[in-house]
């Protein structure tokens, strides 16, 4: 019985890191409305910048941490106006083969500074702790307190900003959002900037409670991609809900069947959602 | 390498890819569907021709199955076990559109790489098969390399064949109208669902042979050699050919194959540096890509010739 609370407890700690790296893929796709591959190649080039800074420079963690998120969320506002701007009226279809491109470029770049290996950062060992026979580490809390944190702050910024109504209205109509006088380009940038440091606090999470590789990226866009269809494409509470499905899912088939499959999960979850409500979650139909 | 070894190489490569480019052209130009498990297909062909040529299994095999059946048996199967991977995913899912298909066909292609990886009855896991039966070119006094490179091109040849053929016919003119206009199409008495499944069936064929084909020349297959960057580098190869013809998509798949193999043929002096220049190589890929995208200067190309 402790076991399956155990893999419980660790799935909801996968399941909160993956609400951080699904938020901002399931932004972009509701504001700019293509899925963007290359959106996890955002948390390596984020982990990484912590990584460098953190063992080769020599910082310590916070500040190299903060460096590598506010790095990324401009590195992924200057994709995003040199690359899919320009292409946006070819359609989502472009976009989202064009993003395969980009994480290419990003993968390649990855790989050719940093090189094969596994890394990890030079921070202290997790304390663990025991809560009725469950272990936790202490920085797999810091994963659920920033998950939880970040999406109380989306859900302000969204409904109390005006940036961030702008965001919701020029998701929803792009042509009347214009026509009642919200600058597009403005409220473009600010969810690339948003969306983008998302992935870079994701991959600072990632390089925190994990070792890092450079195929780390692959790996993750097909679990995030497994949690925003779950969540219904572009919506964005319910990925806090389905996040925290798809990663108990995973953690807690472990018991069961061999753990090869874990990533087959995710899978399995993708396809029988969009077979049987493709909708999602939300719960939107549209037609 | 020499000159010559490295002609055969590309021409051997480069056909076989341009077989999978030009049956996704004719998926995705023509049917309007965007498959993104495309090396799926490609691994079935290849993993039921060494599961049917393969001996019983013996010492520290895992696999339950080897047929030892000659090759031209286990050819026909790898082309049977691609259509039926191809009816299983295709059935569900075809009614699904755009990025909703891409992402179905994408998940079935990696959890097929999964089953590959985990379940070691099929074909030994991670380890693969190895020594693949390879059929006996002396009959035709041929050697080995020339023998593959003359099938690959057959093969090829063979499929943009059946491609011209299905798409200059009636049967062509139907599927290029349901990709316009899904609606009109179906106005006028077309099965549109039956259309798009069989284009996609049909499609798979082809690529399951490539597979077998590719899996006599490298003598093993083996999970890590079916990956989703099979399926991204024929994307790459189709976009940069650019779409809707076939000459084009093979010219595009030829030139990505000589690119990459060109670079692999560099003599470095350190592992360091042959990491780097392949991690080059694979940005300056997605560079091109992205730009080609962008200005997408085959499509203007071939719509300025229609105007004169």
């Amino acid at each position: 019985m402790t076991l399956i609370a155990q893999y419980f407890v660790t799935g909801i700690v996968t399941g909160c890191f993956l609400i951080l790296a699904t938020i901002g893929f399931s932004l972009t796709r509701r504001v700019e409305g293509f899925l963007n591959i290359a959106h996890a190649e955002m948390l390596g080039v984020s982990a990484f910048i912590a990584w460098g800074l953190n063992t080769q420079a020599g910082w310590l963690f916070l500040p190299s941490a903060i460096v590598a998120i506010v790095a990324t969320a401009f590195l992924g506002l200057l994709i995003g106006r040199l690359v899919y701007d320009p292409i946006r009226n070819l359609g989502p279809a472009v976009l989202l083969i064009s993003s395969v491109g980009v994480a290419y470029v990003i993968g390649g770049a990855i790989d050719a500074i940093v090189g094969t290996g596994i890394r990890s950062l030079n921070i202290p060992l997790a304390t663990t702790y025991k809560i009725l026979g469950v272990r936790i580490t202490d920085y797999q809390m810091i994963v659920v307190v920033l998950a939880a944190l970040t999406g109380i702050s989306l859900a302000l910024f969204l409904n109390k900003t005006k940036t961030g109504l702008a965001i919701r209205a020029m998701a929803d109509n792009p042509a009347l959002a214009t026509s009642r006088g919200i600058d597009v380009q403005k409220t473009s940038r600010a969810t690339w900037l948003i969306a983008s440091g998302l992935a870079g606090l994701a991959g600072v999470m990632l390089a925190m409670i994990a070792t890092l590789s450079t195929d780390i990226a692959f790996h993750q866009i097909l679990q995030i991609l497994a949690v925003a269809i779950l969540a219904g494409l572009g919506s964005l509470y319910s990925v806090l809900l389905s996040g925290l499905i798809v990663g108990v899912a995973m953690d807690m088939s472990v018991y069961w069947i061999p753990a090869g499959y874990r990533p087959l999960i995710a899978f399995a979850v993708v396809i029988v959602v969009l077979l049987v409500r493709p909708e999602g979650l939300a719960g939107r139909s549209k037609s | 390498m020499n000159f010559e070894q490295l002609l055969l190489t590309v021409l051997t490569y480069g056909c076989l890819y341009s077989v999978m480019t030009v049956c996704l052209n004719l998926q995705y130009a023509r049917g309007g569907m965007i498959n993104f498990g495309t090396v799926a297909y490609f691994a079935a062909g290849a993993y039921a021709y060494a599961i049917f040529t393969q001996e019983p299994p013996q010492g520290l095999d895992q696999y339950l199955f080897g047929f030892n059946a000659p090759w031209w048996i286990g050819f026909i199967a790898a082309g049977v076990a691609s259509l039926l991977f191809a009816v299983i995913t295709g059935w569900p899912t075809l009614r699904l559109r755009g990025e909703y298909l891409a992402l179905t066909t994408f998940a079935f292609a990696e959890v097929l790489h999964s089953f590959l990886l985990n379940e070691r009855r099929i074909g030994n896991g991670s380890v693969g098969l190895s020594n693949v039966d390879r059929p006996d070119f002396s009959v035709i006094g041929l050697s080995e390399n020339y023998a593959f490179v003359l099938a690959a091109v057959l093969l090829l040849i063979l499929t943009s064949l059946l491609c011209r053929r299905i798409l200059a016919s009636p049967y062509g003119r139907a599927v290029d109208a349901v990709r316009n206009d899904e609606v009109a199409a179906e106005a006028i008495g077309k099965d549109v669902h039956r259309l798009r499944f069989e284009i996609f069936v049909i499609s798979a064929i082809p690529i399951g042979f490539a597979g077998a084909l590719y899996a006599m020349i490298t003598t093993l297959v083996s999970p890590d050699l079916f990956t989703a960057e099979v399926t991204f580098f024929v994307w790459i190869a189709l976009v940069l050919g650019g779409e809707h013809t076939i000459k084009g998509v093979i010219l595009g798949t030829l030139a990505l194959v000589t690119f990459e193999e060109v670079v692999r043929s560099l003599h470095f002096e350190t592992v360091r540096a042959a990491e780097i220049a392949a991690s080059v190589e694979h940005m300056m890929t997605g560079v091109i890509f992205v730009m080609i995208l962008r200005w997408q200067p085959f499509t203007r190309f071939a719509t300025r010739g229609r105007e004169a």
